[in-house]
């Protein structure tokens, strides 16, 4: 159960949002600009609402009325970012164990690297990496963080045609496996339609639909907004 | 073949032993700051910025004097110490001390480029990841700057090694304690006869400044820039 | 535009052109004196016994001062505290030979703070000043080879057989009265100074005079600096020599000039 209710304000731009949904998979849908990366942010605490309340499975990461405001490293979440952020200085073993929580199972490391067949290169750093390879690095240390939900930012973006395919691939598997909450950035329609259950549409930062992925897939709005995102997909 | 004479010597081992003492004094308090500087924001950030700066701007005479009433026997501080048996005053812990104010504000201005020049959006996912902020800033942030570590380590150094005004002021000289090799070249300088004797300190205290810039600019200009943030 | 901007930067030129030969017309004389000379000089400065307008007066080490003027600082005279400084600083070139005449002299004392218990004297060896010193104390005193306070305090010591024991315990300065200050300020116990020094300070008390055949004469030895040497500097050297002068000197604790020994 994801509950969203937030106001946000970020410069020029304002915010607002309101939605609850307990679909398992949900995409935050919507050209750039719109809103969504902001939204991820402010679940994962980097940035603070102005009032509302961001809950997932009833346990409240942030609550204006309810004085609660959890700092980032106690939402435990699993955030994947657009820019991958791996830790230039450690190698790719060390960076997908940093966020790991000490009682865990030297076969969940395992499985992980097995799932997102990153054995090949653990002894390397990220600089001599692809853009694939740093993507699914990136999510497995957010995987290995054993986390309560999983954020993913705009996971295929950048991605030249054959590593999309490759991690479009991972994260498909990824949700056949685990049962983790996940909540989805995209502009990309068909990332959404792979991966999502529930779609909700942002546009110019409110709230424009929310519904189950067959019905945005058919919809004339869904496809609609598929032209939109694709031309006005700027950086 | 002897380079320097004994007293020389002596002074030169002094003027080591002072400011790698005043230097790794210094580093902790500078570090603390220099993040304070970086990284948060608080009211009155701007005076507290001018106040670290100070020995850098300040005479060094009057930095001396200043420490000589603080530290100095019967002063705020150096009253205390005296009790506990560890006063500082004309001794080579004194000399430390005042190569370490000295050389500080430097150590903070380099350290805190070094921080700064780290990017946020790491230190922020290590945060998502659960770090809490010492993990955050020993894990990541200090790690990643390393080389404008250095380079603010070298050239406190060299600061804290060419050290005089403050320290003749504070603890005098006293050879053997408080004779550093700046106040040492400072005698010889001012004794008939002792030309040939300063122009040996004088290259010494060359070589040492050239070793510490080029440190300092191998650290800085391969450290380079780290992908600046959009 | 462009016309006007060259006339402005003319005028500018010319300006300052004008400016700098006012300045320098009107420039008052510099007297490089040594630390001890401060009060007195000062003083006789503000009371305009040394001419109008009054003299712009330089203190530091003797040692100091003399090496500054060997590398063309821009003294009008000098006032050394001891013979050796001025001896090189003439070796250099430096001084108006001619017109060298010996000042002033002055007596080492050994000091303490006005409100210290101990009387010590320097008739029974180096064991009272120890024992005044305790645990922790130190002998504030002038550079020893370099400041002239500092190396004749060294040679009475020596001659009093007291240096060797001293010297560790000793806590040296860049000049005079710097040793002064710090007896002041309470940061040593004793200290070796001038006796001008000593009355000049309320703060000090006197606890004994060094001998003075225990050292060599001090003697304040003052010249004109080569290329500055013209009526107004001889006018400013009469006054310092005058019996107006002395008077002040005196009052300040210095003594008439030593006689020469050769």
């Amino acid at each position: 159960m994801i509950e969203l209710d937030l106001a946000l304000q970020r410069g020029e731009f304002s915010l607002e949002l309101a939605l609850q949904s307990p679909a398992r998979a949900l995409a935050l849908f919507g050209p750039s600009g719109c809103g969504k990366t902001s939204t991820l942010l402010a679940i994962a605490g980097l940035l603070c609402p102005r009032r509302g309340r961001i809950a997932i499975d009833g346990h409240a990461l942030f609550d204006a009325d309810g004085n609660v405001d959890l700092p980032p490293a106690r939402r435990n979440l699993g955030v994947v970012f657009q820019d991958a952020r791996l830790f230039p200085h450690l190698s790719v073993r060390d960076n997908l164990r940093y966020g790991m929580p000490h009682a865990v199972v030297k076969d969940a490391f395992d499985d992980v690297v097995q799932l997102l067949e990153l054995s090949a290169f653990l002894k390397r750093k990220p600089g001599q990496l692809s853009g694939g390879q740093i993507r699914r690095v990136a999510i497995g240390r957010a995987l290995l963080r054993q986390p309560q939900a999983l954020l993913l930012d705009e996971p295929l973006a950048n991605l030249h045609r054959e590593a999309r395919a490759e991690v479009l691939e991972h994260l498909r598997g990824l949700k056949r496996g685990f049962a983790l909450s996940t909540i989805l950035v995209s502009h990309q329609a068909d990332e959404v339609i792979a991966l999502a259950d529930s779609v909700a549409l942002i546009e110019d930062g409110r709230l424009a639909a929310l519904e189950s992925t067959e019905a945005f897939k058919s919809s004339s709005a869904g496809a609609g907004v598929l032209v939109a995102a694709n031309a006005c997909a700027t950086g | 073949m002897h380079l320097l004479t004994p007293a020389e010597t002596v002074a030169l081992a002094l003027s080591f032993k002072v400011s790698l003492v005043g230097v790794a004094c210094s580093l902790p308090v500078a570090v603390g700051c220099a993040w304070l500087l970086a990284r948060t924001r608080f009211f009155g950030k701007p005076v507290f910025e001018g106040l670290l700066l100070l020995p850098l701007i300040l005479p060094p005479v009057v930095t001396g004097y200043v420490l000589l009433i603080v530290f100095g026997h019967h002063g705020a501080i150096g009253r205390l110490l005296d009790e506990a048996g560890l006063s500082i005053a004309f001794r080579w812990t004194g000399a430390a001390l005042a190569a370490a104010v000295m050389a500080f504000p430097l150590l903070v201005v380099a350290l805190r480029n070094a921080f700064e020049s780290v990017d946020r959006k790491l230190e922020n996912a290590a945060a998502t990841l659960g770090a809490g902020a010492w993990r955050v800033f020993f894990g990541i942030t200090l790690p990643l700057s390393a080389r404008g570590l250095v380079a603010g380590l070298a050239l406190a150094f060299a600061r804290a090694f060419g050290e005089f005004g403050a320290t003749i002021t504070f603890v005098s000289s006293i050879p053997g304690q408080t004779r550093t090799l700046p106040i040492a070249l400072y005698e010889l300088i001012s004794t008939p006869g002792g030309e040939s004797g300063a122009l040996r300190l004088t290259l010494v205290a060359v070589v040492i400044a050239v070793i510490a810039s080029l440190i300092a600019a191998l650290m800085l200009l391969r450290g380079g820039t780290r992908e600046a943030e959009a | 535009m462009r016309r006007i901007q060259r006339l402005v930067a003319c005028v500018m030129v010319v300006a300052t052109g004008a400016l700098a030969a006012a300045m320098a017309a009107a420039a008052p004389p510099t007297i490089f004196a040594a630390a001890s000379l401060e009060p007195a000089l000062d003083q006789l400065a503000h009371d305009g016994a040394l001419g109008s307008p009054a003299p712009r007066l330089v203190f530091a080490a003797s040692s100091a001062l003399a090496r500054q003027i060997e590398n063309g600082a821009p003294a009008d005279v000098f006032i050394s505290a001891d013979e050796r400084w001025m001896d090189d600083v003439a070796r250099h070139g430096a001084i108006v030979s001619s017109t060298r005449t010996d000042l002033l002299g002055n007596v080492l004392v050994l000091i303490a703070s006005a409100d210290a218990h101990a009387t010590v004297g320097l008739a029974h060896g180096p064991a009272p000043l120890l024992a005044a010193l305790g645990k922790d104390g130190r002998l504030a005193i002038a550079l020893p080879d370099s400041v002239p306070a500092g190396i004749y305090a060294k040679q009475a010591l020596t001659e009093l057989g007291m240096w060797q024991r001293l010297e560790p315990r000793m806590a040296m300065t860049r000049d005079v009265r710097a040793a002064l200050n710090l007896v002041v300020l309470g940061q040593c116990p004793l200290g070796i100074v001038y006796r001008s020094d000593a009355l000049s300070e309320p703060r000090v008390k006197v606890l004994a005079t060094l001998p003075p055949a225990s050292h060599k004469p001090i003697a304040y030895p003052v010249a004109i600096v080569t290329g500055h040497d013209d009526a107004a500097m001889r006018t400013l050297l009469a006054a310092l020599e005058s019996r107006q002068a002395h008077e002040v000197f005196r009052r300040w604790g210095f003594d008439a000039p030593p006689r020469r020994q050769h």
